[in-house]
């Protein structure tokens, strides 16, 4: 036989020194090694540490709710004129947080990004859990939260339906579908990575498990082939969704006339604020799974940096909105309108809109601008931090400020929070954080064959291989 | 399956190059039963396997205009024709309130047609498949390359066809057992 | 490495002197009806400026998102949208008449009209006469040195004689965009939104940009397709460019509709006597037809035609795609602007399309103009020599 091709001195792909999204050194095998690792080795004593920590918080949601659900949703603050309170902004809170994480693995995907192949799967899960933690409450804020299923469109014996044209009604078809269409597009993801874990597990139930969701998975020509046109189709249908999810979400103010939520910029501020405290809770989990798990070659700090500009570019649109709500609240000579807009300023909750604006504009929007800030994990970390504080105090400030005195004088009134409304705030981080460590547990937490994909690529830049395409 | 009790022969290469550069010179010999198992997906190796154009867009299309069409229905069907209901003087026919259910149900019509579809079509799941009797196969997760050529081709003849691949620059041949 | 020289634009036919010409001629013309109709002349001068503004602001802007994300399809396009922000310094010129005659345009500035308006009362803080004229000038003030700088450390670079432009432009753009997002968002209010006083609308602004922006995308896809008519642009600008165009088309074409459908829905819902009065008349009798050839043809059509891949990857059927979005965004403005005179239906004026032509003609001269000063591709870009490697 002939030699099959002049270069038939082929070496195995490697990094070389100075490519932009991966530490050097790197081949196939290492990173599959290093992030299965994470996976297939010992359970760590900070890990046990962290998610007892968490089960701790999980098991006061579960008292917070148990209570309620016994007592009633007088355990709430909440009273006529204030119905809406934490639970609504947990709710948007929580579905905010979830939107950076499809934004990354689908738009950044339809972009051609590359850096997103490091950040795109504990995203994802990310958006998972944020999006069960959000599910969670308007199911418990309902009097009765066992009728639920009266939400949804079923031929019920009295021929009744769900009111279609209520905003409520939007949410449920949104969250559901978002939650699904997440979850299909994550698992998606996994399949090819739970093959690579059920090869090399050692313990039978591993091997078992992982072999049971990998569903068979070869790695073939076609399933390839496949893969990725469903992968580009989902980033393509996934992309609408997330920003119809908040501006859905973002209807549930603006279609009723109360002043403070009947404001048109909603649905795109809405969209624009979910990415920003959702890009701050990627920052927050990002910096210290690099830290934790030695994955600091893999998420660089070039990653940090774009995420930081992603956060200022979210941040300003955050901030345009405002400056809109607040010019438009006085030129549109609406009594109610500008009485809002004053009382938000200057009335009972005054301190909670200026601690807002010094979270999500005064502080992040100022730093956020310089190199040095956005590359030091330290300062990053902090700023994100203070944006998701900022992010959950906006909602709050929307929601209680424009409840509590709206129309008519006589039906002013006040929101205090309860030992209960704190519970399962605080109750919900530990569910999303117990979610979030049994994956990084049982799940690699960044895509492996993404990541050989990225070698590969990085590789043939660097003309370590040649071409494969002749 | 009794004239060859075989699946097929396997060829592990260890770089991408020589893994598309066999699979043409395989497709060139004449074989059509060939498939090749990579890591992450690999440019260039979809003519040689002989793959047809990707009917997932199509597939995911329909489920689209599925959704589309019935959640529209779903919404006019009951507040214009089952139980019309004056609530707050808007209109039975509200289409503009009926546009963003609509919507989600394109998404979810369409996003639940493409990946099942796409295991559908993948043929997954599959619990049992002759290659993973390959004791090396485990590497095609991590960073080998695997080429298979199959019993059923015509062309195949165990010893031949071994021979040829093993021309091929590959690191090792191996027989899958079915 | 091709030399600057043989990336100078030098066949254009004419195309300046042409445009020039019809450009005089029109606005000559326009006179006619100045005389005999002022109020219904500065109408459609307003609206013939607000459109070629906005396609030089929309430029601007799309320049200074490419320095700021250095995507393949910034490079081809920069000289192009550099020449368009430059024409905004000349079009200044052409924004005199409108504040000469905002008395004949604008209610608010009319103290009778005032005084028998209680609404209107309470919007003087923002709606007066000596501020409308102090918030022209800073726009076109912060509008002209943008347009200046993004021109003139670009030419910089082409002298090599200045590394550091590469970052300066891209500091630039960044507090640039702020600088772009809000002018052009209150530019919006006072130019047409403020036409019909009463109505306000906060997501107005974004809206008014994003229509702005598709104007401007559907402008330069054009001028992109024509550049690659001949020698040398027709080496440089790939099949996979104009996919990319295609899809910043869609894009904007898809935020256009969604700003356009949240307001929609919500003010619908909403049903209040301040807002609903500007959809009622938008959207009923004849004006109706408008708004539906809105739908159809300024989302339906394009965005199914984008989507396919045998349109996006052929010039000559996206420059349909183009042409078709960059008529339709006429008729947009149309929409925005004129039911605030004729609430009832759609008059055609002659003047509306002669004045729409002839500052036309205007802008396409100074942008031919421009287009001649510097090489049409920024070869001395430091990552431009790998975007033409990849080709």
């Amino acid at each position: 036989m002939d030699p099959v091709d002049p270069v038939t001195e082929e070496k195995p792909a490697f990094v070389e020194p100075g490519s932009p999204w991966i530490a050097p050194g790197h081949s196939y095998g290492s990173v599959s090694d290093r992030i299965a690792g994470v996976v297939l080795g010992r359970t760590r004593k900070g890990w046990i540490f962290g998610f007892a920590i968490a089960f701790f918080l999980f098991l006061v949601l579960n008292y917070g709710i148990t209570m309620l659900f016994f007592v009633g949703v007088g355990k709430f603050g909440i009273n006529i004129p204030v119905a809406w309170a934490f639970a609504i902004t947990n709710f948007v809170w929580w579905i905010g947080i979830g939107h950076a994480g499809t934004l990354i693995s689908a738009f950044l995907l339809l972009m051609r990004q590359k850096w997103r192949t490091s950040i795109n799967r504990f995203a994802e899960a990310m958006t998972i859990f944020a999006v069960a933690c959000a599910g969670m409450f308007p199911l418990i804020h309902m009097g009765r939260p066992w009728l639920f299923y009266w939400l949804f469109p079923y031929p019920d014996t009295m021929g009744v339906w769900p009111q279609f044209r209520s905003p409520l009604v939007w949410d449920v078809f949104a969250v559901s579908t978002y939650f699904t269409v997440s979850l299909l597009f994550w698992y998606v993801g996994l399949v090819p990575d739970l093959a690579t874990l059920r090869d090399k597990a050692k313990n039978k139930l591993a091997k078992v498990a992982y072999g049971f969701f990998s569903m068979g998975w070869r790695g073939s020509v076609k399933h390839w082939r496949r893969h990725e046109v469903a992968s580009l189709l989902l980033a393509g249908i996934a992309t609408p969704l997330v920003v119809s999810v908040h501006t859905v979400v973002s209807f549930d103010f603006t279609i009723a006339i109360v002043p403070g939520w009947h404001s048109t910029i909603f649905p795109p501020y809405f969209v624009a604020g979910a990415i920003y405290s959702g890009f701050a809770m990627v920052i927050m989990l990002a910096i210290p799974l690099r830290k934790w798990f030695h994955l600091e070659d893999f998420i660089t700090i070039r990653h940090l940096n774009n995420m930081g500009k992603l956060l200022l570019a979210t941040g300003m649109i955050v901030t345009y909105s405002y400056v809109m709500e607040a010019f438009m609240a006085f030129y549109s000579a609406d009594k109610f309108e500008s009485y809002m807009m004053l009382n938000r300023m200057t009335g009972p909750y005054a301190i909670v809109f200026w601690t807002l604006i010094a979270c999500n504009i005064a502080i992040p929007m100022t730093f956020l601008w310089s190199y040095r800030i956005r590359t030091n994990t330290v300062a990053l970390f902090l700023i994100a931090g203070v944006a998701q504080v900022g992010m959950w105090l906006e909602r709050f400030v929307i929601i209680v400020t424009s409840l509590h005195r709206d129309f008519v004088p006589s039906s002013w009134g006040q929101f205090y929070p309860t030992p209960t409304d704190w519970e399962v705030l605080f109750g919900s981080l530990g569910l999303f954080f117990c979610l979030f460590y049994l994956f990084a547990r049982l799940l690699p937490s960044i895509s492996i064959f993404e990541m050989r994909d990225l070698v590969h690529k990085t590789a043939e830049e660097a003309g370590v291989i040649a071409g494969a395409a002749e | 399956m009794a004239k060859h009790p075989i699946y097929g022969l396997m060829a592990e290469f260890d770089n991408t190059h020589d893994l598309v550069a066999a699979a043409h010179r395989v497709r060139e010999e004449g074989y059509r039963q060939i498939d090749a198992y990579t890591p992450f997906p690999v440019e260039g190796l979809e003519e040689t396997v002989g793959f047809r154009l990707p009917l997932l867009p199509i597939i995911t299309f329909i489920g689209g205009l599925t959704g589309c069409i019935g959640g529209f229905i779903l919404q006019y069907w009951p507040n214009v024709i089952g139980y019309p209901l004056d609530i707050g003087g808007k209109p039975y026919d509200s289409w503009p309130s009926f546009i963003p259910i609509t919507f989600e149900l394109t998404i979810l019509g369409a996003a639940l047609f493409c990946v099942f579809g796409m295991f559908f079509l993948c043929g997954l799941p599959m619990p049992y498949h002759p290659v993973f009797n390959v004791p090396r196969f485990k590497l095609a997760s991590h960073d080998r390359f695997f080429l298979c050529i199959k019993s059923k081709d015509p062309k195949f003849s165990l010893d031949e066809t071994k021979r040829f691949l093993e021309g091929l620059n590959a690191r090792e041949v191996s027989i899958v057992p079915v | 490495m091709n030399s600057d020289q043989s990336f100078m634009l030098e066949q254009t036919g004419n195309a300046q002197r042409k445009a020039l010409g019809v450009g005089v001629v029109c606005l000559a013309l326009c006179v006619i009806e100045l005389v005999i109709h002022p109020t219904q002349f500065l109408r459609s001068y307003l609206f013939g400026e607000v459109f070629w503004l906005g396609i030089g602001l929309s430029c601007m802007g799309i320049l200074m998102l490419h320095h700021l994300v250095s995507g393949r399809w910034g490079f081809v396009l920069r000289r192009p949208l550099e020449a368009a922000a430059k024409t905004l310094c000349w079009m200044a010129i052409f924004f005199i008449p409108i504040i000469v005659g905002m008395h004949h345009l604008y209610i608010w500035s009319r103290p009778a009209d005032v005084a028998a308006d209680p609404v209107i009362q309470q919007k003087t803080f923002y709606l007066n006469t000596p501020f409308f004229i102090a918030r022209q000038i800073v726009y076109w003030v912060l509008w002209i040195l943008l347009a200046y700088f993004l021109n003139r450390w670009s030419t910089r670079q082409d002298g090599g004689s200045d590394p550091e432009s590469q970052r300066r432009l891209r500091n630039l753009s960044g507090p640039g965009l702020v600088i772009y997002g809000f002018t052009v968002t209150f530019a919006g209010f006072d130019w047409v939104m403020s036409l019909e006083p009463h109505f306000f609308s906060t997501i107005y602004g974004m809206m008014f940009t994003v229509t702005e922006a598709v104007g401007g995308m559907a402008f330069i896809t054009i001028v992109a397709y024509l550049l690659s008519q001949q020698e040398p642009m027709s080496e440089v600008i790939q099949p996979s460019q104009f996919h990319d165009f295609g899809n910043l088309l869609l894009v904007f074409t898809l935020l256009w509709a969604y700003l356009s459908f949240s307001q929609y829905l919500i003010i619908w819902s909403g049903n209040l006597q301040n807002e609903i009065p500007w959809y009622v008349s938008r959207t009923n009798r004849q004006w109706a037809w408008v708004a539906l050839a809105l739908v159809i043809f300024h989302f339906a059509v394009p965005f199914l035609l984008l989507l396919q891949r045998f349109i996006t990857f052929r010039k000559q059927y996206l420059v349909g795609v183009a042409s078709l979005l960059f008529i339709m965004s006429i008729f947009d403005l149309f929409w925005l602007m004129a039911p605030a005179y004729n609430p009832k239906g759609p008059q055609f004026h002659w003047s509306d399309w002669v004045a729409l032509v002839g500052l036309g003609g205007i802008f396409v001269a100074i942008f031919v103009s421009q287009l001649k000063t510097k090489p049409l591709v920024p070869l001395h870009d430091p990552t431009f020599a790998g975007v033409l490697q990849h080709e």
